[in-house]
């Protein structure tokens, strides 16, 4: 006889398993989504120590609320959209958020890789920390809402449809928000590169 | 090679959002085909296409922190949800209690409890209290009470005649 462990459970087991109380089964949720929710907390706030924080709080306030929460929902679409509210709660609160230079090691696709590498270190840094600042003034610019509808889009992958159930707007309102985000970026990073 | 903001070419209007949402694969066959056949010949839309490709990704700042931090974050986790897990047999002993079932039955026992009780018990405590020489008494009592009553109505009804009579004898004089 094969007994399931909790790590191959489905998402709906295992809130209902968290929903009478086993924590564990909460935890193995934690595991399975806790890189993603940190690269989106780490998209809103520039900074691994606040990322961390903030991916964390959104875990805890979903293991508080869990009780309340409609399983026809989907765990990932509602956990997500309590982890978005959280970030643009902390950039309503934090204001302008410092853009850090790009660290060159995390940086670097391939094609960008062979640009850099015709180019010597400090100008390469400096080049990179200067379109780091650039990219950081042109997101400030957008609107809460286009940012939050392109990070989602362009940082995370997500479809029009998710984003516009994790934000409760229309797909149509979403797909305006990117529209201008794009439109507005390009005008400010064209002479860039 | 730089770009200078002058010289910037803007989409088509009417493309500008469908080329974006191209760029990001959400269009429909349909405007997907309607945006391919009108980059075949728009050299504006093509340069915007191109400056999105270019410039988008620049955007990203990838962030990949190394196993010992997702190490940590795993235990501070475990840490943080332990509080709140220790609450819960609190929790479930309370909510055990609260459950419907038992509830219900608790408050259809207490009603019939305290209807019995309103039934039964006035006549079963009178006559625990009174014993039953003492009742009589207590049945005449309330007789007695009625007689002064009836005693002192009269006495009224004397009064009022004395006045109406007092009454008639100042009008005549």
């Amino acid at each position: 006889m094969t007994t399931s462990r909790p790590a191959e459970f489905g998402d709906e087991k295992l809130v209902t398993l968290a929903q009478k109380g086993q924590s564990e089964a909460f935890e193995v949720l934690v595991e399975r989504y806790k890189q993603k929710a940190y690269r989106i907390a780490f998209d809103f706030t520039r900074d691994r120590e606040e990322a961390k924080d903030l991916s964390q709080e959104a875990f805890l306030r979903a293991f508080t609320h869990l009780k309340g929460f409609d399983l026809r929902a989907g765990f990932y679409t509602w956990f997500y959209r309590i982890l978005v509210n959280l970030c643009l709660d902390y950039r309503r609160r934090r204001g302008r958020i410092a853009w850090e230079p790009f660290d060159e090691k995390t940086h670097m696709d391939g094609g960008q890789s062979e640009m850099a590498g015709a180019i010597s270190s400090p100008d390469r840094e400096a080049m990179s920390g200067e379109i780091s600042r650039r990219v950081g003034e042109a997101l400030q610019a957008l609107s809460a809402k286009q940012r939050t509808a392109f990070i989602l889009k362009n940082h995370q992958g997500l479809s029009i449809h998710e984003i516009a159930k994790m934000m409760q707007s229309a797909e149509g309102t979403v797909k305006t928000h990117i529209h201008r985000a794009v439109t507005t970026l390009r005008q400010r990073l064209a002479e860039l590169v | 090679m730089v770009h200078h903001n002058d010289s910037l070419r803007e989409a088509c209007k009417e493309f500008e959002e469908d080329l974006v949402l191209y760029y990001y694969g959400e269009c429909g066959a349909a405007e997907r085909g309607r945006v391919e056949k009108h980059l075949e010949r728009c050299a504006s839309c093509q340069q915007f296409l191109a400056d999105l490709q270019r410039l988008l990704p620049l955007t990203i700042k990838p962030d990949e922190p190394p196993q010992l931090f997702w190490q940590s974050y795993s235990k501070e986790m475990q840490r943080k949800l332990a509080p709140r897990e220790q609450k819960g047999p609190w929790w479930r002993n309370l909510a055990a209690l609260l459950r419907p079932w038992p509830v219900s039955a608790l408050a259809t026992a207490l009603v019939l409890i305290l209807a019995l009780t309103l039934t039964f018990g006035k006549r079963v405590w009178r006559t625990q209290d009174l014993p039953p020489e003492e009742e009589g008494v207590m049945e005449i009592l309330p007789m007695a009470e009625n007689l002064e009553f009836f005693k002192a109505m009269d006495l009224l009804d004397s009064l009022e005649l004395l006045e109406a009579g007092a009454g008639l004898e100042n009008g005549s004089a």
